[in-house]
């Protein structure tokens, strides 16, 4: 689980950079994610790791009101959410902020910038997402 | 006919449960008391077994299981991979691919679960499946993970949540008239039902289950074999267990289409075309619910119904035995018989085919058993009391 360890290791260091990086398939060119070694439907080991804004539409969500273990670090409730990423339409998951407790749509436009989650001794690089 | 229509049978059950933390033995002594008592269901010498199947993490590995089962060779010790309850079906179909195969004769499938032993399920769970992603979003237990895709059914797919309240009540409904179930006596009390606090949106604590110490296991043989022991035979007529394209371990990139599935489209698919049955021929659903909306999710997938008319046929009244069309979960499932990661839901097909339940299903003769829903390898089977 190490950031910078796996084929998503770009990702994380991208993050770290405060850039969103993700990846494509060199030869056929389908965005390619959980990230992998190879494009299961052409091959290609060709990855391409390519820059995208941090803009994309909730696809789902959940408020969590628990306090599970691991989440400490986060102020009950918070909403978690699977982000759609334009232009390539990558899924990522992600927070949303939820400074009057609304609840999140479907297909709303969310932006979004680099923070991070706190879990034990670990600052691990998160897309904090807001709407609009 | 395909090879495992009728050819293998559950000869005999046992099963242990307590309150969570309430075990008086480690788990290993449960399961081992749970075994024996399969045995002595079937009067099959204990010391006869010789193969052992689990499944979802299960930390008993069957050889330490030997000198107190007084086992004289062990030939067949395998899981289902997988970290959550979706591989408990296909616990029997390998159990039966043994048997079948002629690797092992008497083939104990079994689950056990002691939180002294071996902590919370739900983060033995989630040690299988967590990384930096998760935890990232704060998405760090099974309930957080299946109320995402709930939401999606819901407010997406315009499954209506009224559903999920009439599946948690059916399942109670049957465990307070169980005697082997931890809500016996207990009819859920829907106002309490609706307050409860939140979980994780949108499953409030009764949407939930929640764990007990204990173990069961099952003694699969040859139907043949089965045939001349003590009890009844349950005969496995099929079993599927895996995952198609686009649904699986996809860090929420499943195929939009799959995605607010509890992810059984390919496994119905299989079950149904290989044992020649489809949802009219099931008499009684044993159905895991981990959520309830993986429940409801779980029913459209098997084509019992669509999303379109879900409340139709999810209905209260509807789910209960003797009078409803799709008896569910009739010894009160994971909600209210308990929860030993699902296998008590194994345990009541058995005890419903051969007339032992507290809530019998009129003339029941094929049982679904449908797996763990929304783990990334899903799986179920049929069993019936009868070959058809």
């Amino acid at each position: 689980m190490d950031v910078i360890d796996g084929a998503d290791a770009p990702y994380w260091n991208g993050l770290v950079e405060g850039r969103l990086m993700l990846p494509r398939c060199g030869g056929c060119g389908d965005w390619l994610w959980p990230a992998v070694s190879r494009c299961g439907k052409c091959g290609s080991e060709a990855i391409e790791w390519t820059a995208r804004a941090m803009a994309g539409t909730i696809f789902s969500w959940t408020r969590t009101w628990h306090r599970f273990g691991f989440t400490e670090s986060l102020d009950l409730p918070f909403v978690s959410i699977v982000a759609t990423v334009d232009d390539c339409g990558i899924r990522l998951l992600g927070r949303l902020d939820d400074p009057d407790r609304i609840d999140p749509v479907m297909g709303e436009t969310i932006t979004g910038r680099v923070g991070a989650t706190r879990v034990e001794n670990r600052d691990i690089p998160t897309i904090i997402w807001s709407r609009g | 006919m395909h090879p495992l229509y009728g050819t293998t049978a559950v000869a005999g059950i046992g099963m242990r449960q307590y309150r969570r933390g309430a075990s008086p033995l480690p788990e290993q002594g449960v399961l081992v008391e749970a075994i024996l008592a399969a045995c002595a269901d079937a009067d099959l010498d204990p010391a006869e077994v010789d193969g052992f199947v689990s499944y979802g993490d299960d930390r008993n590995e069957p050889v330490r299981l030997m000198p107190a089962l007084g086992t004289r060779e062990l030939k067949w010790s395998s899981v289902v991979w997988g970290g959550g309850g979706g591989g408990i079906a296909g616990a029997f179909g390998l159990a039966a691919a043994a048997i079948l195969s002629g690797q092992a004769r008497a083939v104990i499938v079994f689950r056990a679960l002691v939180e002294g032993s071996s902590g919370r399920l739900s983060a033995a769970v989630m040690a299988h499946h967590l990384n930096d992603h998760m935890l990232a979003a704060g998405i760090v237990a099974p309930a957080q993970v299946c109320a995402i895709r709930a939401n999606r059914m819901y407010e997406h797919h315009g499954v209506p949540k009224s559903v999920a309240e009439d599946l948690v009540r059916a399942s109670y409904y049957h465990g307070a008239r169980n005697p082997e179930a931890v809500a016996y006596g207990d009819d859920l009390d829907v106002e309490g039902f609706r307050d409860a606090r939140w979980i994780a949106e949108p499953f409030r604590l009764f949407d939930c289950s929640r764990e007990n110490d204990g173990a069961a296991a099952f003694l699969m043989v040859s139907a043949e074999r089965a045939r001349d022991l003590k009890k009844a035979p349950a005969y496995l007529l099929g079993c599927a267990n895996g995952a198609e394209k686009g649904w699986g371990d996809l860090l929420e990139n499943d195929d939009a289409v799959l995605y607010p599935t509890a992810g059984f489209r390919s496994i119905a698919r299989r079950l149904y075309a290989e044992t020649g049955l489809s949802p009219a021929d099931i008499d009684v659903v044993q159905l895991y619910e981990n959520f309830s909306a993986q429940g409801v999710a779980s029913l459209i997938d098997h084509g019992f119904c669509t999303y379109e008319n879900v409340a139709e046929v999810v209905r209260f009244d509807n789910l209960i035995a003797p009078s409803g069309k799709l008896p569910i979960n009739t010894g009160g499932g994971n909600f209210a018989q308990g929860f030993i990661h699902g296998i008590g839901t194994a345990y009541e097909a058995v005890k419903q085919l051969r007339g032992e339940s507290s809530n019998p299903v009129p003339d029941a003769k094929i049982c679904l058993l449908a797996g763990g829903p929304g783990a990334p390898t899903v799986s179920s089977a049929i069993f019936a009391n009868e070959i058809p």
